[in-house]
């Protein structure tokens, strides 16, 4: 009697303790469809959001503005959500191998539902197929070839626009505004350069320009023997680089032979303190963001953080913002985020204002909608000065 | 013919730093049958000091010493720092594995190679490290002949490279230092017998090339303006083919091989496309081991069997 007893209070007792955790706040599942929770509301509302980027590396100093506005922004975002959001930092170097080890490290954790980056397209190319795999939705803040969005990397989304309204908008500028006869368009043997390459040598070849195509391994820091082909009728030379140094380099050897060249460069030349010639164009997908009257609070807070910046921050704030808000909207809804939730709000995600200056909603593959590139002079004193498009 | 003699200067410029770091991976093949492939991270650790020298100095904009003396003690702490590295790398890494197989030092190598990669990669980071030599030596500097220029940085490289070329074969030839090298190179055993001090001899010789390639990796950041951990690997790249181009364990092989391969790169940049350096460079090298295994200037080996 006594045992039976004993038996039945304990099973009644298990019964009780199964009852209250199964009430109690939800745990950061990670895969798998989420289990909804009755008292799940955004206060706990915990997640971790992966970000990926060249915090390290030949262009550090965009990968730590990008990183620093990821901070701002979760933190901003956790603050006006009630959320816990926490961000997980992974070093790329901007090198496919480093993003693919960075990857499955994030991948393997099943805190993070959600990843910011990679910088750099060829890092897209590398990560697309572990993140889909995983159902991971992973958002760019300045991958911009054209390739990564045609479908294969169903998680794959960008905040920025791609190589085929860049390349064009950027050559047709030079045409009309630079009047070159000849010009030299070097890329550095990365998918970022080349797509940039393909998508503008065709404008200018229709334009009657003579165009000299060369390449040259981002590894390379002599120049002198490119330089010396550059021509009295050769008056633009194009580097859509990724690395800032080099194209000041470059820049120098211009000087240094007496060549009269104009550099123009796209988005990975946009570092004021390492990419100063004066008189070259640089194309960018962020805006100065220190000119929208909307965003004064943001620059405000980031120049105080953490100093100047310059265009790659905001694109990654708000691709930061889309995922912390896509978090937000499942916690909610009443349910436990996974990876799978946070996606599909990814992709339902319409915001009608942004840092950025425009909406952000995505296409079936991931572009954002309307997405549009701006370009900068840099002057004497090495100062970045927006073009204001006609 | 303007262009021509452009990129000529151009290419000599680049072969004299690439003789430079071919003359250590020579000499220490020449006295110990090793390639040692830590040679062009000797080239990175070189230009690391360059930076952090001039750093030290108040920075490139705000140097507070005259710009020659700047530049002297860049080369002389390079010279004297990396020659103490090839030293002690010599001394701990390759001479317990003197008679070891020959794999067994030629991983090692490798081996040094990534430590020391890895290593500059943690102490100095992986940023781009600029010595903005325009701040501290003008780029209007220099001589103009037509349309062809030549700039105080490149007139340097040019002067130092070949008065240290000049200098190592005049001490190899003409110096006792050079006789035992040459005796210890020609047949280590029988030097030893004959009283010489392989272990100082070939301590000399790993100082030496080292130091060569600690000053060429100076001349690199003064002419290129970027530091990173990774630029040995190109360096070193480049060193050895010029190396084998010249014929390995050849002092003046070392030095045309460079040559070579510097001029050779800058023609097919500015005649065809900087797009087939690579391809053309290195399938030249392919041709000239095929038609003399032995390299431009090197000699046949004779096997006793």
């Amino acid at each position: 009697m006594k045992g039976r007893l004993v038996i039945a209070a304990a099973a009644v007792g298990s019964l009780a303790v199964a009852g209250c955790s199964s009430s109690s706040s939800s745990t950061p599942a990670a895969s798998g469809g989420g289990s909804s929770s009755a008292a799940a509301s955004t206060k706990s509302c915990v997640a971790s959001v992966g970000f990926e980027g060249p915090i390290t590396g030949p262009v550090a100093p965009l990968g730590t503005e990008q990183l620093h506005f990821a901070q701002l922004a979760v933190a901003t975002d956790n603050l006006a959500n009630k959320t816990k959001i926490t961000l997980v930092q992974g070093d790329t170097q901007l090198q496919p191998a480093q993003a693919t080890t960075v990857t499955q490290q994030f991948v393997s954790n099943p805190a993070i539902l959600a990843v910011v980056g990679p910088a750099g397209s060829q890092e897209v190319e590398a990560v697309g197929g572990p993140m889909a795999r995983a159902g991971m939705a992973f958002i760019s803040g300045s991958a911009t070839a054209v390739a990564l969005t045609t479908g294969k990397y169903p998680t794959f989304f960008r905040v920025v626009s791609k190589d085929s309204v860049q390349g064009p908008q950027d050559a047709n500028y030079i045409v009309k505004n630079l009047h070159p006869k000849a010009l030299m368009i070097v890329d550095d043997q990365e998918a970022y350069s080349t797509g940039l390459v393909s998508a503008m040598v065709p404008v200018f070849q229709a334009a009657g320009i003579k165009v000299d195509h060369e390449s040259v391994s981002q590894k390379v820091t002599d120049f002198s023997s490119l330089v010396a082909k550059v021509t009295p009728a050769t008056t633009v030379v194009v580097l859509p680089w990724q690395v800032a140094a080099n194209a000041q380099q470059f820049g120098r050897d211009l000087a240094q032979q007496h060549k009269n060249a104009v550099i123009f460069g796209t988005d990975g030349l946009f570092s004021p303190g390492t990419f100063t010639i004066n008189g070259s164009y640089v194309s960018s997908f962020g805006p100065d963001i220190t000119a929208m009257p909307a965003d004064a609070a943001i620059a405000r807070a980031a120049l105080q953080k953490f100093g100047s910046f310059g265009t790659f921050g905001p694109p990654v704030y708000a691709a930061t913002h889309v995922v912390d808000e896509a978090i937000a909207s499942v916690c909610k809804s009443g349910q436990t985020p996974s990876r799978s939730n946070v996606l599909a709000a990814i992709k339902a995600t319409n915001e009608p204002a942004s840092i950025l200056g425009q909406p952000i909603s995505f296409d079936s593959h991931g572009d954002l909608n309307g997405g549009k590139f701006f370009l900068f002079k840099i002057n004497s004193s090495g100062k970045y000065q927006l073009i204001p498009s006609s | 013919m303007s262009f021509f003699f452009q990129e000529l200067v151009n290419g000599i410029t680049t072969g004299a730093l690439y003789s430079l770091v071919a003359l250590g991976f020579s000499m220490v093949y020449g006295v110990l049958k090793l390639l040692n492939f830590a040679h062009g991270d000797l080239y990175m650790v070189g230009a690391y000091i360059g930076f952090f020298v001039i750093q030290w100095f108040g920075g490139a904009a705000h140097i507070t010493i005259p710009v020659p003396l700047l530049l002297l003690i860049m080369f002389v702490l390079a010279a004297g720092l990396v020659g103490g590295l090839g030293v002690a790398m010599e001394r701990f890494a390759y001479r317990p594995l003197r008679d070891a197989p020959r794999i067994a030092p030629l991983i090692t190598a490798i081996g040094i190679s990534f430590f020391l990669e890895s290593s500059a990669l943690l102490l100095f980071g992986a940023q781009y490290r600029v010595y903005n030599t325009a701040e501290f030596i003008s780029l209007s500097s220099g001589i103009q002949i037509g349309s062809v220029t030549i700039d105080s940085v490149q007139i340097m490289v040019l002067v130092l490279g070949l008065i240290l070329m000049t200098g190592l074969q005049m001490l190899v030839n003409r110096t006792r230092l050079g006789r035992r090298m040459r005796a210890v190179a020609a047949d280590r055993e029988a030097a030893e017998m004959l009283g010489i001090n392989v272990n100082r001899v070939i301590a000399s010789t790993f100082f030496l090339g080292s130091a060569l390639a600690g000053i060429a990796g100076v001349m690199g950041g003064l002419l290129f303006n970027q530091v990173t951990a990774t630029i040995g690997f190109i360096a070193g790249l480049k060193a050895f083919t010029a190396a084998v181009v010249g014929g390995i364990g050849s002092i003046p092989g070392a030095m045309l091989g460079g040559l070579l391969i510097g001029v050779a790169e800058s023609m097919v940049t500015g005649y065809i496309s900087s797009t087939y350096t690579n391809l053309i460079v290195f399938g030249l090298l392919i041709v000239v081991m095929l038609i003399r295994p032995s390299g431009l200037l090197g000699q046949a080996q004779l096997q006793k069997v």
